[in-house]
């Protein structure tokens, strides 16, 4: 007996063994075909486009091309003052702000021969590592979302509410604090402050080991990050990579501890944590230690905040005389 | 609809239309800097839920989006890649400037390379001021659309004609006296 | 940022930093003749400035020699001051004679833009900062990018920023701004068009510092 099949149901047949026959075989592309990745993309955190030749589904070179967010820091602090200054270092790198703020301000104090009194330095250190903790939180949650893991990421923001309400309750902003001044900060802590910080020190512990059982124990996870992405040591120091990357490739350097700094690291008793793959997965790992290791830093430096002057006397319009100076901190994003 | 078109819909539909539009917005996020994280803070954090309000951000792409919230420093160099997913969005379509660099430049308004403000290249119904608006802002700007969304005139959208996007005016007042 | 007074040398009784000046020899012993003046900071810093067309060997005695493997940074330097003046100038007030001489930083040199990199040794942690004139009519310099991988993106954004040429790069094109664009911003001479057509009318309040502010100096 034969069917009579209508043209809709021939064509649907048609559709049905295409779609089918599309999905068994891999994507043919000739010459490479180019995939544009970004410049808006979930993955391109801060607009990064990568131009990628793929040949079938394997990618055989990528050009990145950046500056999508190019806004012309350097020019713009050519034409403001050096407090004006202050508020726009603070947004380089948005997600742990007051980190930006330190290097700079600290360069202008060595020119001017100025030294903030130790109640500030402390303060800025303490506020330095929350704002790595916050950066750092962040990461560690979105890794998640890029892998394919989306609950870490409602975790991460979270725990992140929880620093950036200290961070808002001593400066009034939840990131660009700007309360860095040269020779201080711009005001004193409010009452409790210190002890209600080392309380959230325990929630972010309390997220690290979340992260543990979620992430790193993750047989997916390992698998779609171990053994990719490996950056060796000699091509890591070729490149100018730092930060936690660096120790990420086996490099012991962390600037908190070996450069000498007026901030008030070695008051405390933390580990530098390296390792030695330079894969996705050490990356993820180094940072998820350092978010340990500042959280055990905060806790003991509030309990060390001496008391005193938070402001150092420098006149009311600050002048700085000219001059070179560098200063390198070790920066949540390296 | 014949009777969107011929602009003689009943009160009470387009009432009916306007409430279901406005509480269902997929939202397309276009977050480039700071802004973008307290976007994130806004829509992914349990704390300051976006999705009680209605709104869903997980179009998987601009042409599934009702509003896009722009947020972060426009650039020279982004500028045409923003008109393209302006263009790409289906008509009714919302654009929230959230943050004062998409207002206006923000603190990069001097910048050889910063777009000082996106309202140059595509209209905008909602702006959200701040550096970066607190999370509640930006949701206080989303509730502000949608009164605007419940006030809106279907028919000369349909017709294409540019009308401001309905008024504050006769909803729900809060603290505002617009 | 209106001291006339150039930098002081560093005072007879302040401390030697015996570990750069050791550096800074072994730097000239090996270099020999494309050393030309140098600079330490004592405990902070270790400054060098070489002739233009040993750039590259000079780099490659700083890897090899001196063990800095680790490059931290190039970038350049115009030392034009402003002809468009401070950005915080009373707009409103009569326009001061500006003194337009170019004066270079620490270690000196004879031309208006500089090349300058930094490299560290990672044993030691110790930082050598390198830095050449380049020519005011036809700005060009050896290319570092055979001694450091990394130095190609910032050879390229220096090039975009200040329109100087390095001989060797082989792919200077465009890194952060927009296909178009045309000019070199970070020169000196490249206008700010914003605050030309509208210049900055805050300058008058200035936030009374905490603590203090006990000096009675006038605002601008």
């Amino acid at each position: 007996m034969t069917a009579v099949v209508s043209d809709r149901q021939a064509l649907a047949y048609i559709g049905g063994q295409a779609t089918d026959a599309r999905v068994n075989v891999e994507i043919q592309t000739d010459d490479g075909m180019y995939l544009n990745i970004g410049p808006q993309h979930p993955a391109t955190h801060g607009t990064l486009r990568i131009i990628a030749r793929l040949d079938g589904e394997q990618v055989i070179s990528a050009d990145p091309v950046p500056g999508y967010m190019h806004r012309g820091y350097e020019k713009l602090t050519e034409v403001r003052t050096y407090p004006q200054v202050t508020t726009l270092v603070n947004r380089i790198d948005w997600l742990g702000s007051f980190a930006n703020e330190v290097p700079f301000i600290l360069a202008a104090e060595q020119l001017m021969g100025v030294e903030a009194p130790p109640r500030a330095q402390m303060i800025r250190t303490i506020l330095f590592e929350l704002s790595r903790i916050a950066n750092i939180i962040l990461f560690l949650g979105d890794m998640g979302v890029q892998l394919g893991a989306v609950t870490p990421v409602f975790y991460a923001f979270r725990d992140r509410e929880h620093v950036l309400n200290q961070i808002e309750s001593a400066t009034g902003g939840r990131f660009h604090p700007n309360y860095d001044r040269i020779g201080g900060l711009k005001d004193d802590l409010p009452k409790g402050w210190l002890a209600e910080t080392a309380a959230t020190m325990v929630k972010v512990q309390g997220f690290c080991d979340e992260l543990d059982d979620l992430l790193v124990g993750n047989p997916i996870f390992t698998q779609r990050c171990r053994g990719v992405g490996i950056i060796p040591t000699d091509v890591a120091m070729a490149y100018g990579l730092s930060g936690a990357n660096l120790r990420a490739s086996g490099v012991d350097w962390d600037l908190r501890r070996d450069a000498e700094s007026p901030l008030m690291w070695n008051k405390a008793d933390w580990k530098v944590i390296t390792h030695p793959d330079g894969d996705s997965f050490a990356r993820y790992w180094v940072r998820l230690q350092e978010v340990r290791e500042s959280a055990k830093i905060v806790e003991q430096l509030c309990g060390q905040v001496p008391a005193g002057p938070i402001m150092a006397k420098v006149p009311r319009i600050i002048k700085v005389p000219e001059g070179e100076a560098y200063v390198g901190t070790e920066n949540p994003l390296g | 609809m014949g009777l969107v078109e011929s602009g003689k819909m009943p009160q009470p539909l387009t009432k009916l239309l306007n409430l279901s539009r406005k509480y269902s917005l997929w939202v397309y996020q276009w977050g480039l800097a700071c802004c973008a994280i307290e976007m994130g803070a806004a829509f992914a954090s349990p704390r300051y839920d976006v999705m009680r309000l209605g709104v869903i951000p997980f179009p998987a792409s601009p042409r599934q989006a009702d509003l896009v919230v722009i947020s972060g420093t426009v650039t020279d160099k982004m500028a045409p890649a923003i008109r393209r997913l302006y263009e790409q969005m289906p008509d009714p379509k919302y654009v929230i400037s959230m943050g004062s660099c998409a207002n206006c430049g923000g603190p990069y308004w001097d910048s050889y390379s910063v777009t000082k403000g996106i309202d140059q290249i595509i209209p905008v119904d909602i702006y959200v001021p701040g550096c970066p608006p607190r999370p509640e802002a930006l949701l206080e700007g989303i509730v502000m659309l949608q009164q605007r969304i419940g006030n809106e005139d279907m028919a000369a959208r349909w017709r294409g004609e540019a009308t401001d996007i309905g008024t504050t005016a006769g909803a729900n007042r809060g603290v505002h006296d617009d | 940022m209106t001291d006339t007074a150039v930098v002081p040398d560093a005072p007879i009784d302040a401390p030697i930093d015996a570990a750069r000046q050791a550096m800074l020899e072994e730097f000239t012993a090996a270099l020999g003749d494309g050393f030309v003046a140098s600079h330490i900071t004592p405990g902070k810093d270790l400054m060098v400035r070489v002739t233009n067309q040993s750039w590259a060997e000079a780099g490659r005695v700083a890897r090899d020699v001196l063990g800095c493997t680790f490059f931290s940074f190039l970038a350049g330097l115009d030392w034009m001051p402003s002809p468009y003046g401070k950005g915080e100038d009373d707009p409103t007030a009569e326009p001061v004679a500006r003194d337009l001489t170019i004066k270079q930083g620490y270690t000196g040199g004879d031309t208006r833009m500089q090349v300058f990199a930094r490299v560290v040794n990672p044993e030691t942690k110790m930082a050598l900062t390198l830095k050449v004139d380049v020519a005011d009519d036809d700005p060009r310099v050896g290319s570092w990018v055979n001694v450091y991988a990394g130095a190609n993106w910032h050879e390229r954004e220096c090039w975009e920023m200040y329109g100087i040429v390095f001989d060797g790069h082989g792919d200077l094109r465009k890194l952060y701004l927009p296909g178009d664009f045309e000019g070199f911003p970070l020169r000196k001479d490249f206008p700010l068009v914003a605050r030309i057509v509208k210049p900055w009318p805050g300058i008058v309040d200035v936030e009374p510092m905490p603590g203090g502010g006990n000096d009675e100096e006038e605002s601008e």
